[in-house]
């Protein structure tokens, strides 16, 4: 005989295994594939917050749904269910935990967003202006280049501006994405937190050429940027000259 | 003459003719000196065409005839009705909600079979890195699936499977306005068209979403998608006015709101966000054809308009519309649920009051999708909040269904297996929406292949499996016959295992970094691409197994009783297919819905075996 209560805690027990199993897996994990900034940090903690929360949430409805496929058939008995329309204290306790689910995700959401975007002290600042479809670059002394250079542990500023149509700059191991909107100057921070050289691209359909709107952002400590920026200081080789603004896109 | 008689000939006459003078008087006028362009050509032929095939199906022909001050014929009214077993009705300006009902799902599945043949290009372009079709032809493909497979989300449920059963559900002879309901049918027909055709206008590559500027710079084809949505949000508002009116207003004796089935009430809520959401976008597309035909600034940012008022004013309605597109599947899925697991749907007055508050907040979190866009710095915060709190009555859904499953006595026939996938597929969508309402896991997740993956789980878990659970559990009343349950099975398990082998690694590859909407992509995802592909056109086959046991037992199936499932709702009490006034006396409902496992039990006539 299997009363309902015994249903109740083989599914529990069933729930309990597979999520604590579930959580060991995922606790932990590198979810963004390169990390090279404090905000790619932030944002994978928040991704493996969400992931071991979601874990418990996952194995409830599928651990209901293949209990009752397993148990619950009918096979063939032309009988109705239990009259059952609710259970006020189930309910409850499900309103309870979805409420506090949502405010703790939110608090921590919150946290991490002020983090990422809120802002601060900057010491090195960059213009960014993008066009169909490429990029420029413009430092603090006047120099323009089509990669982007940064120096690595400090707060950077990039000020976001575009010529025609909506792009979005994107560099995913930096875990910054900014929308380049035209008529409106946007702004995002990134601390690169390890050297290299990173890919971006745009991030936003912005016509023909989007497939190909790509980026290159090189990393390098303080000395090795003001080399870079005094090499180029007068246009030459490194630093090409953008285009006039306003020119017509080729169809 | 017969081509002059109210039809289809004499819709395409119409609307002939209705272009015609568009083009024509705009000729005369380039000839006298003024300066017309191509848009504006293209604008007024297709104002003047969409009047004079309303005019020719017979739209007005009613109003015309009380406005000379005749007597609106008895006869004519009932030609209008149609009489029970001519298929010629469903060709002409019928005013059964019934008829209309069938005219919107097959509208609805033909347009999905469209769309679905879009994707399968798509998939084409992706299969392997490089180039095939072209960055230009993948845009507009891109753009024409996404456009297409979003008119089929907001009508193929309400429309479909909604005309059809709603007045029988609450136990009306007809839709308030029969009429109207006809007219926001035949409004869809052209836009539709011009939608399926704009390649030949030169296409439009701006996605649905059709951002300004680059709808700006694009071509004809994106004008053409513009006209074509503000023309189906016309056709919503009406619709929505009359679903309200039909529910508030022509209940049986009996069906109090509380006795409403669940679908029913998911249809009410439906309608309130269409009518109140849907005049929004259609101001600000509108506002963004006058930028195209009139030469206004509202979006021009190089003449100080504001190109993110647009995406406000777009998400203002665009969110709400995918609750428009979800609810009604979750109706469907509550509606099932009871039926095949024999017990009363659980925590059924939570469940209402969670589709009411889906409502209200779907109005408060719009800009998360806007999270990258540069919007106001604060708004994100609040916004945040909102949309992680709308999981909460989602949630409920999810009890609703599984304490109904629960202890139940479950039959596992094709209705019941779609459930079953429902509830799988939007429970991946809604786990993985959490990641896209958190801002910081939405910065780097925005704008790729794992929001791509979450909509589909969203809206094909929600709404096209919602639409099949309830396509195979109504057929039986929609045709009078039975669909073939082998193949129904068929197709649920093809369809779901390739719908999921196509689209969970898609969260795996936004993750990793692939862009969407974008025709070629960096070598190292070209082993996955090559199995969605393949995954991809196993839904496509599912499908067309779909299609034939449809079509085959339409014509060929065995006879359907009044009843086949033993449900208690008022649509299973008469007989399959319904007669043409629905009920020979409206009938006096005394329970709820869903008295399974006690209370009186059937009616009489429901107690066929199945």
């Amino acid at each position: 005989m299997s009363s309902p209560q015994r249903h109740a805690w083989i599914a529990a027990a069933a729930w309990t295994v597979l999520s604590i199993l579930g959580i060991v897996l995922v606790a932990g994990i590198q979810v963004i594939p390169v990390i090279a900034s404090r905000e790619a940090e932030i944002e994978n903690s928040a991704f493996v917050l969400l992931t071991v929360l979601s874990v418990p949430v996952l194995m409830f409805v599928v651990v209901g749904l293949a209990y009752s496929a397993l148990r619950f058939r009918a096979n063939g008995d032309k009988e109705d269910g239990p009259p059952i329309h609710g259970s006020r204290g189930f309910q409850a306790v499900w309103l309870s935990v979805s409420f506090a689910l949502v405010i703790g995700l939110f608090g921590y959401g919150a946290v991490g967003l002020i983090d990422i975007r809120g802002a601060q002290a900057s010491e090195f600042e960059v213009q960014v202006r993008a066009e169909q479809w490429a990029w420029h670059f413009k430092y603090p002394s006047g120099v323009e280049s089509k990669e982007l250079h940064i120096p690595v542990g400090e707060r950077v500023h990039l000020v976001i501006n575009s010529d025609d149509v909506i792009h979005s700059f994107w560099v995913p191991a930096f875990g910054v994405k900014q929308d380049a909107v035209p008529g409106r100057p946007t702004q995002i921070y990134v601390t690169a937190t390890v050297a290299g050289t990173y890919p971006g691209m745009c991030a936003e359909l912005c016509g023909l050429g989007h497939t190909d709107m790509r980026l290159t952002v090189v990393v390098s400590d303080r000395a090795g940027l003001e080399d870079w920026l005094n090499h180029n200081q007068v246009p030459g080789p490194g630093g090409s000259q953008p285009p006039p603004s306003g020119s017509e896109p080729p169809k | 003459m017969k081509a002059l008689k109210p039809g289809l000939t004499r819709a395409v006459l119409g609307a002939a003719i209705g272009g015609g003078i568009g083009i024509g008087s705009l000729v005369l006028a380039s000839s006298a000196g003024l300066v017309i362009e191509d848009g504006q050509f293209l604008g007024l032929a297709y104002l003047l065409a969409l009047i004079g095939f309303l005019f020719g199906i017979g739209a007005f022909r009613f109003w015309v005839t009380w406005a000379f001050g005749r007597e609106v014929d008895a006869a004519d009214e009932h030609a209008a009705h149609g009489t029970a077993g001519d298929w010629r009705r469903y060709f002409r300006f019928t005013t059964d909600h019934k008829v209309i009902g069938v005219q919107y799902l097959v509208t609805a599945f033909l347009l999905f079979l469209t769309a679905g043949t879009f994707a399968m290009l798509m998939r084409l372009e992706l299969a392997q890195p490089g180039l095939l079709l072209g960055k230009e032809a993948y845009n507009e493909i891109m753009s024409t699936h996404g456009a297409m497979m979003i008119t089929v989300a907001l009508i193929s449920i309400i429309g479909g499977l909604g005309n059809f059963l709603v007045p029988i559900m609450i136990g009306a002879r007809d839709m308030a306005f029969p009429k109207t309901n006809a007219l926001s049918y035949w409004l869809l027909p052209l836009p539709i068209l011009l939608v399926a055709i704009n390649p030949l206008l030169g296409g439009f590559d701006s996605g649905w979403t059709a951002y300004p500027p680059l709808s700006q710079q694009a071509n004809l084809g994106q004008q053409a998608y513009l006209m074509a949505f503000v023309t189906v949000g016309v056709s919503s508002i009406l619709s929505a006015i009359n679903f309200l009116v039909t529910v508030f207003r022509m209940r049986a004796p009996g069906m109090s709101l509380m006795r409403m089935p669940i679908f029913v009430w998911a249809l009410t809520v439906t309608a309130t966000l269409m009518l109140v959401a849907t005049s929004v976008v259609a101001g600000a597309f509108t506002m963004l054809l006058f930028d195209r035909v009139l030469g206004t600034s509202f979006f021009r940012a190089s003449r100080g308009g504001d190109v993110i008022l647009f995406q406000h004013l777009f998400w203002f309605y665009s969110h709400p519309a995918v609750y428009i597109m979800g609810l009604p599947g979750l109706g469907a899925i509550l509606e099932v649920v009871p039926v095949f697991a024999r017990k009363p749907l659980f925590a059924y007055p939570l469940a209402v009051l969670s589709f009411i508050s889906i409502g209200v907040l779907s109005f408060m979190v719009w800009a998360h999708h806007m999270f990258v866009s540069g919007m106001a710095e604060f708004f994100h915060i609040p916004i945040m909040l909102t949309t992680e709190l709308i999981s909460v009555p989602t949630g409920i859904v999810f009890l609703a269904a599984l304490g109904t499953i629960w202890m139940g006595k479950l039959h596992f026939k094709t209705p019941m297996l779609w459930v079953f996938g429902f509830i799988w597929a939007f429970l991946i969508g809604g786990i993985t929406g959490v990641y896209l309402a958190d801002v910081p896991t939405d910065i780097t997740l925005s704008d790729t292949y794992f929001v791509v993956a979450h909509f589909h789980y969203t809206i094909v878990g929600g709404t096209i499996f919602g639409l099949f659970a309830g396509t195979y559990y109504w057929f039986p009343k929609i045709t009078g016959r039975m669909y073939n349950e082998r193949l129904g099975q068929l197709h649920f398990w093809w369809f779901t295992l390739a719908f999921n082998a196509t689209f969970l690694p898609m969260f795996w590859l936004g993750i990793e970094g692939m862009r969407r909407r974008v025709a070629d992509y960096p070598g190292q995802f070209g082993g996955l691409n090559l199995w969605i592909s393949f995954a991809a056109f196993n839904i496509f086959l599912s499908v067309a197994v779909f299609v034939f046991n449809m079509v085959r037992s339409w014509r060929r199936g065995p006879k359907a009783a009044a009843n086949p499932w033993r449900a208690h709702t008022l649509e299973w009490q008469v007989a399959s297919p319904p007669p043409i006034a629905n009920f020979e006396e409206i009938p006096t409902v005394s329970e709820g819905p869903y008295e399974y496992g006690g209370g009186a039990g059937l009616p009489a006539e429901g107690r066929a075996a199945p």
